[in-house]
């Protein structure tokens, strides 16, 4: 039986991808993806303590 | 084309909104513009008999809080029946289909043309685009093909105007605003994080009214929001020309609502219309609040206006005895001074990390603070 792909996934916030397996009508398996990646820990890293809610509120 | 059979005005009426309610929008957004009276009119002829485009939103990497701000007005307004006419094909955040039926949507809309997209978050360039994609193609191809085939493109955000935080040192993915992913299209950007609906409302407005989009500056962003500096039209200006701060959080002159400069305020190195317009239906804005502006329209505002609460280097206090004249010709020397010393600031963090962000200026203010 067919691998479905549900991509993008709307009303989230955010990027989703939802992959299924369906055998016999009945679904066996599946895997979420979320398909967008910034690195906020990375652009945090060594900066003021003080700025670190204005980026983190924005995640 | 969508367009309404029955006219922007029984729309209106039907979902209780007066003539004349109608016509403060159009005298509002007039204002907005900074058209004088007599377009008022012409404005509201336009909106209602002009066809209405079908408008797409596309959401690369973004926190959805450009969508938040235009969508989660504290009432509906007149602007938001006059919007919500426009008919949007396509927006992840509130359309009801998804997968292979949504991007459907998208393809039958570029396919007819005519439309007007608007851009929310950056464009990562990193490794063939792969940190973000959508349907399985990468933000970057959509992104070409449907701003190349629009009638215009308008950005929304600081990440779909330059890149945003995503595109802050050590910009891990690449990530650009839309100017610099698809180069050469029809393009006006709304910059801030987030930005004013009500500058995204009149943008629209303008558009419908005269069919083209409002006069920008070198960075595309019109002028009539992103013209004027924060400093010269701040609540709190007289305070800075009589040598009033805050010095502390908390202290007796914050709670008085004097000047926040030397607190890291950087509306004196900010443009944009936040003094007059204000959010939230006009109720207050971040200065109003008590807070020093953050400089979030201005390109690199996360690295090159951080840490948000060191005090600008070089803006020169002036006592009261300074006339006008005097005062304008010394700031504007001291923000370019601003920026040539924040930029170098931020190479200098550009090529070495972890940061060192206090080369450039040993400010009294920081060392209270014990930074």
């Amino acid at each position: 039986m067919p691998k479905l792909a549900i991509d993008p996934i709307t009303r989230i916030e955010g990027h989703l991808r939802l992959e299924v397996q369906v055998d016999g009508g009945k679904v066996t398996d599946a895997w979420s993806s979320s398909t967008m990646f910034r690195g906020m820990e990375l652009v945090l890293k060594g900066r003021d303590p003080r700025d670190a809610w204005l980026f983190a509120q924005r995640i | 084309m969508n367009d309404l059979p029955n006219g922007l005005e029984y729309e209106l009426a039907r979902q209780g909104v007066t003539r004349r309610d109608f016509l403060k929008f159009c005298s509002a957004m007039a204002a907005t513009l900074v058209l004088p009276t007599r377009y008022i009119e012409q404005i509201a002829n336009a909106l209602a008999t002009v066809k209405r485009p079908p408008l797409v939103w596309l959401e690369f990497q973004d926190c959805a809080g450009c969508s938040e701000a235009f969508l989660r007005a504290s009432r509906p307004s007149v602007g938001d029946l006059v919007l919500d006419t426009l008919s949007v094909n396509y927006h992840e955040t509130i359309m009801a289909p998804a997968g292979k039926a949504a991007t459907k949507s998208l393809e039958d809309t570029v396919k007819e043309g005519g439309y007007l997209v608007v851009v929310e978050g950056s464009i990562p360039t990193k490794e063939n685009g792969i940190y973000c994609t959508i349907g399985g193609r990468t933000a970057l191809d959509i992104a070409t093909e449907v701003c190349k085939k629009a009638a215009a493109t308008i950005t929304v955000g600081a990440c779909a105007f330059y890149g945003g935080w995503p595109s802050a040192v050590p910009n891990p993915t690449g990530a650009v605003g839309v100017k610099d992913a698809v180069p050469g299209i029809t393009l006006i950007n709304l910059p801030g994080c987030p930005p004013n609906p009500v500058n995204i409302t009149a943008t629209v407005v303008h558009y419908l009214t005269f069919g083209s989009l409002p006069a920008t500056d070198q960075f595309g962003r019109p002028l009539f929001a992103y013209g004027q500096r924060i400093h010269d039209n701040c609540e709190r200006r007289a305070h800075y020309d009589a040598g009033e701060f805050v010095e502390e959080w908390g202290d007796e002159h914050h709670r008085a609502g004097w000047c926040l400069y030397k607190m890291g305020c950087k509306g004196p190195a900010t443009f944009h219309n936040c003094p007059t317009v204000r959010y939230n239906e006009g109720t207050s804005w971040p200065i109003g609040a008590g807070h020093g502006c953050v400089g979030c329209s201005e390109i690199g505002f996360w690295d090159t206006m951080s840490p948000f609460y060191r005090r600008l280097p070089n803006v020169p206090y002036l006592g009261v005895e300074a006339d006008a004249d005097k005062v304008g010709a010394v700031i504007a020397g001291g923000v370019a001074g601003a920026f040539a010393l924040h930029g170098i600031a931020s190479a200098i963090r550009a090529r070495k990390q972890p940061i060192a962000r206090h080369e450039t200026d040993g400010v009294t203010a920081e060392g209270k603070e014990g930074s």
